[in-house]
């Protein structure tokens, strides 16, 4: 459990892109602000802000959640992967953010971080999903510009380059 | 000319050029910014429909914990020369002056040190109202007993139209504008075998683009003015700015980062002049982000209903076309008086007539202003004529693709007197979808379920009227290509496009140009990023801008050289000559002096004027979606299910194919939603799915089973390398051809949308009774 500070706040401790994280905020703070605000990291997009689009999708224990949505309480003692924490130490982009760069899955991007969470989400619990199960994990977040098609393409790209990966 | 080499950069499978950024999650949009000192702003919105403001009282609020302004109406005059705004009519305030007009119109507005702040105070507000009489649509607007929604009409001004269009502001009660467009004799009709008359009706989606509307707006010292914004056009934003506040455009700075969507929402002011106010009383930069249910209460789409009556021969040849649009304006003219320009002009869609007479009125009602919608007017006019077309076909027992080959606008003929040529071979199209979707060979549907086909062709004139372009290439003595042009990044691929065309003429890799950050100050000028109009109009723009720098360079290499300019090649930043190779650098330094130089190009295009052309400009070109759809309805639910959308546009040719794939796709997507389910649905003048969970907006499960799309290249275009614009076309003939199709399956006629199960129920249950 999370431990109330003396000053009322409260103190969160959770992996944040393979980092130990201790925060000081307040019972109220969703997880959303904590990054963008608190934390300056701005690659989490909010735009509904009530758990329908996806665009703020974080990956907590490997599964996506909705930032806009989740108390930074929630976060004790897990494991919180944000599109920063995407890419390789050394800038390399992981297989899912290549596909998508090279399939031109977005268009303004503004789903694409929560997308890409997604997708690993997906890949990890399908390695090789067919398309009605992409179809199944992809609907829970909203893109309101590419009608899905290229962003389905992407993952199956993704996918193979990652079997290729392990195979080779 | 490079034109005739073989493309390098154009039409290759290059990533796109923000790629890096937006995979990332690096890409910084107006809703990640943030300055020093910045307060935040929050709107309190009317609860009524329509009321008299009697007074606002925010005396508790003026003292609340972190509050530093409230403006309210009639505290404006204090801050704001002319505290209006609007496209063609200046009748929306700032903030509400003596009345509030729909549900969601600003009465007051708070900056504090936060938002919960400045949330907290706005319910320390008190407004006492009167409440007038609702006009929640249009029949409500036009009836006899309904009272003016503006008792004094806002000025405006009607622009100059070419042969057979005009235009008149405040024409009747409630109505702000009609434009019509006639051609030929109406005695056309008496020749006619048969008349028909239909009416349809369109409902109303809203953008729901990801980015809110938001900006981050600076008053600075000496009346300065700087604004970061999510905006799609910050040229004619800058001048609504200089107008409102009588500031003089060159002291003002409007910056657009990448915009996350806008679908035509995000065109002139929306939080912008607020916040600027604020920024005025405070003295301090502040934000103004709205949520999503505000947006939903800020910009939508425009509801129509249509009524058609077309003239035609026993054979199927049409004659002559009359109709009569309403569009559902909402509380403010917006830009209402443009879309009914389109939504007129464009009734007739891709075929010849010989007499056309097109009235479309701008009704303001009580509900949220209806603004610019991808499509633009061509989406309502597609729905109504793509139905009616089918319908006369049928009722004359002609197969309607036929009866569609039979009237199709031909290649290279003028689309109505005074237009440019027809830049598709329309036909073309039409035969890919149907044989994508195997029209005309049914295929067995499941018990219970009876399987249609149906087809249509979405038309609009591509690139907007009076759109100013210019561009600017510099490239340094190292070769690093600058580019700066004021056509906005709102996912749509302009920067890579645009990019690719100076990489292709200057012979360089993609990488090499940078695309600059849009600031009006510093950025050459442009009307706005809409009307499918970056590649066609902007793009001519960059390609002379590009085209100077490289004959500049070629120049200066061939006087150095001794050489003619006929013998040289620019590539990569080297002078090829036969089979020498010369960097330029060291030529540049040799030439200038060893601080180097910067070569600059410009470039501008427009449209010429032509006043035979009925909008005073010949379209630039001709924007076109086909649509096949196959699908099978279930006569006990009338549950439909699409097995097979097949869209296709033409790019002339694609500067990028996948991107132009994503446009279609997203467009087509869009279209299903609107013909589907997609609609806000108002109890009165209340919206009462303002919101993500009650607004359904297609997902990926609402794929249809086989979703194809054709990019055709036919190479007819205006643009650089023959380049069409696109965005836009495939969205229009997807409710129209799953209309046909429905009719084609069960051979009833919804003429509403959305195509929802209850209405096709409903129409079978009134077919077979
Ligand atoms: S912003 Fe969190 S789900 Fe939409
Ligand atoms: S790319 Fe714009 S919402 Fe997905």
């Amino acid at each position: 459990m999370s431990l109330v500070s003396q000053d009322g706040n409260l103190k969160v401790s959770f992996t944040l892109n393979g980092r130990a994280t201790t925060v000081q905020t307040t019972s109220t703070r969703v997880v959303s602000d904590l990054l963008r605000d608190d934390m300056n990291m701005k690659g989490t997009r909010v735009s509904c802000g009530r758990t329908v689009c996806g665009a703020c999708s974080v990956l907590v224990d490997g599964f996506p959640r909705a930032a806009c949505s989740t108390f930074t309480f929630e976060l004790e003692g897990r494991d919180v992967q944000t599109i920063e924490g995407v890419e390789g130490s050394d800038g390399s982009l992981d297989p899912v953010q290549t596909a998508f760069a090279r399939k031109s899955a977005f268009q303004c991007g503004f789903c694409t971080s929560g997308m890409i969470l997604l997708a690993k989400s997906l890949l990890a619990a399908h390695p090789d999903p067919d398309r009605e199960t992409i179809i199944a994990w992809i609907s829970s977040n909203i893109c309101r510009c590419t009608g899905y098609e290229l962003i389905i393409e992407a993952v199956q790209d993704a996918a193979k380059a990652i079997k290729a990966e392990a195979g080779a | 000319m490079s034109e005739q080499k073989p493309l390098r950069v154009v039409g290759q499978p290059i990533e796109r050029a923000d790629a890096h950024a937006k995979v990332t999650g690096r890409a910084r949009y107006t809703v990640d910014l943030a300055k020093p000192g910045m307060l935040h702003a929050k709107v309190l919105r009317s609860p009524h429909a329509h009321a008299r403001v009697v007074s606002i009282d925010t005396t508790r609020a003026d003292t609340m914990p972190g509050v530093r302004a409230v403006a309210t109406g009639p505290k404006l005059a204090e801050w704001v020369a002319m505290p209006v705004y609007g496209y063609f009519i200046k009748d929306q305030p700032i903030l509400a002056m003596d009345r509030v007009r729909y549900e969601g119109d600003m009465v007051a507005a708070v900056a504090a040190d936060t938002e919960a702040q400045a949330n907290d105070a706005l319910a320390a507000i008190r407004v006492v109202y009167e409440e007038l009489p609702a006009l929640p649509g249009i029949d409500a607007a036009l009836d006899e007993e309904a009272p003016e929604l503006f008792p004094e009409p806002p000025r405006g001004v009607v622009p100059p139209y070419g042969e057979g269009a005009s235009a008149k502001l405040w024409p009747r009660k409630n109505v702000c504008y009609a434009f019509r467009y006639t051609t030929g004799e109406a005695d056309v009709f008496d020749g006619c075998d048969h008349v028909f008359e239909d009416e349809f009706r369109f409902s109303r989606m809203h953008h729901m683009h990801l980015e809110p509307f938001v900006c981050l707006a600076e008053w600075l010292e000496g009346d300065e003015i700087e604004v970061a914004t999510s905006c799609q056009n910050p040229f004619p934003l800058r001048k609504e700015i200089a107008r409102i506040f009588r500031v003089p455009e060159n002291r003002i700075s409007v910056k657009v980062p990448f915009v996350g969507g806008g679908f035509g929402a995000k065109n002139n002011c929306k939080t912008e002049p607020l916040a600027l106010v604020l920024s005025k009383m405070t003295g301090r930069p502040v934000r103004f982000c709205m949520t999503m249910e505000e947006a939903f209460l800020t910009n939508t789409q425009h509801a129509a209903v249509l009524k058609l009556k077309t003239g035609v021969m026993a054979d199927g040849t049409l004659v002559a076309r009359q109709s009569h649009i309403l569009l559902d304006s909402g509380a403010y003219s917006d830009a209402s008086p443009l879309v009914a320009e389109k939504a007129g002009y464009r009734i007739t869609g891709p075929y010849r007539y010989k007499h056309v007479d097109s009235v479309c009125e701008c009704v303001l009602t009580t509900t949220t202003p209806s603004g610019p919608y991808r499509g633009f007017g061509g989406t309502q006019a597609t729905w109504a004529s793509e139905s009616q077309i089918d319908m006369i076909a049928r009722r004359l027992g002609i197969d309607p693709m036929e009866m569609r080959l039979k009237n199709l606008v031909a290649l290279h003929e003028p689309w109505m007197p005074g237009e440019s040529g027809v830049d598709s071979d329309m036909a073309e199209g039409l035969a890919l979808v149907a044989e994508a979707i195997g029209y005309g060979a049914h295929k067995k549907a499941e018990p219970g379920w009876t399987r249609g086909h149906g087809l249509a062709i979405g038309f609009k004139d591509g690139g907007g009227v009076n759109k100013p372009a210019q561009a600017r290439v510099k490239v340094s003595t190292g070769g690093d290509i600058h580019l700066m042009c004021g056509t906005v990044e709102i996912g749509q691929g302009a920067r890579t496009a645009l990019s690719q065309v100076v990489a292709e003429i200057l012979g360089a890799p993609l990488k090499r140009v940078e695309y600059l950050p849009l600031d009006t100050r510093y950025t050459p000028f442009d009307q706005g990023t809409n009307a499918s109009s970056a590649i066609t109009v902007m793009g001519q723009a960059v390609q002379r801008a590009a085209v100077s720098v490289r004959d500049q360079v070629l120049q200066m290499a061939a006087e150095h050289l001794g050489t003619d300019v006929a013998a040289l090649e620019l590539e990569d930043w080297t002078i090829r000559h036969g089979n020498e190779a010369h960097p330029l650098a060291p030529i540049i330094m040799h030439v200038y002096g060893g601080t180097g130089f910067e070569f600059t190009g410009d470039g501008f295009h427009k449209q010429a004027n032509d006043h035979h052309a009925p909008l005073e400009t010949k379209s630039v070109f001709w924007e076109i979606g086909w649509a096949g759809v196959d699908l099978s309805v279930d006569r006990e639910t009338g549950q439909v299910k699409i097995h097979a959308l097949a869209v296709s546009g033409d790019a002339g040719r694609a500067i990028h194919r996948l991107i132009c794939r994503g446009q279609d796709e997203g467009a087509a997507l869009m279209g299903l939603g609107q013909a589907m389910f997609e609609q806000m649905i108002y109890d009165g003048s209340r919206l009462i799915n303002g919101e993500a969970l009650m607004y359904r907006v297609p997902l990926a499960e609402d794929l249809p089973e086989q979703f194809t799309s054709i990019l055709q290249e036919q190479e007819h275009g205006p643009g650089p390398f023959g380049a069409k614009g696109m965005g836009e076309g495939t969205m229009l003939p997807v409710p129209p051809a799953i209309a046909n199709a429905i009719q084609d399956a069960v051979g009833v006629r919804i003429t509403d949308l959305p195509l929802t199960p209850e209405r096709v129920l409903a129409a079978i249950i009134a077919a077979e009774s």
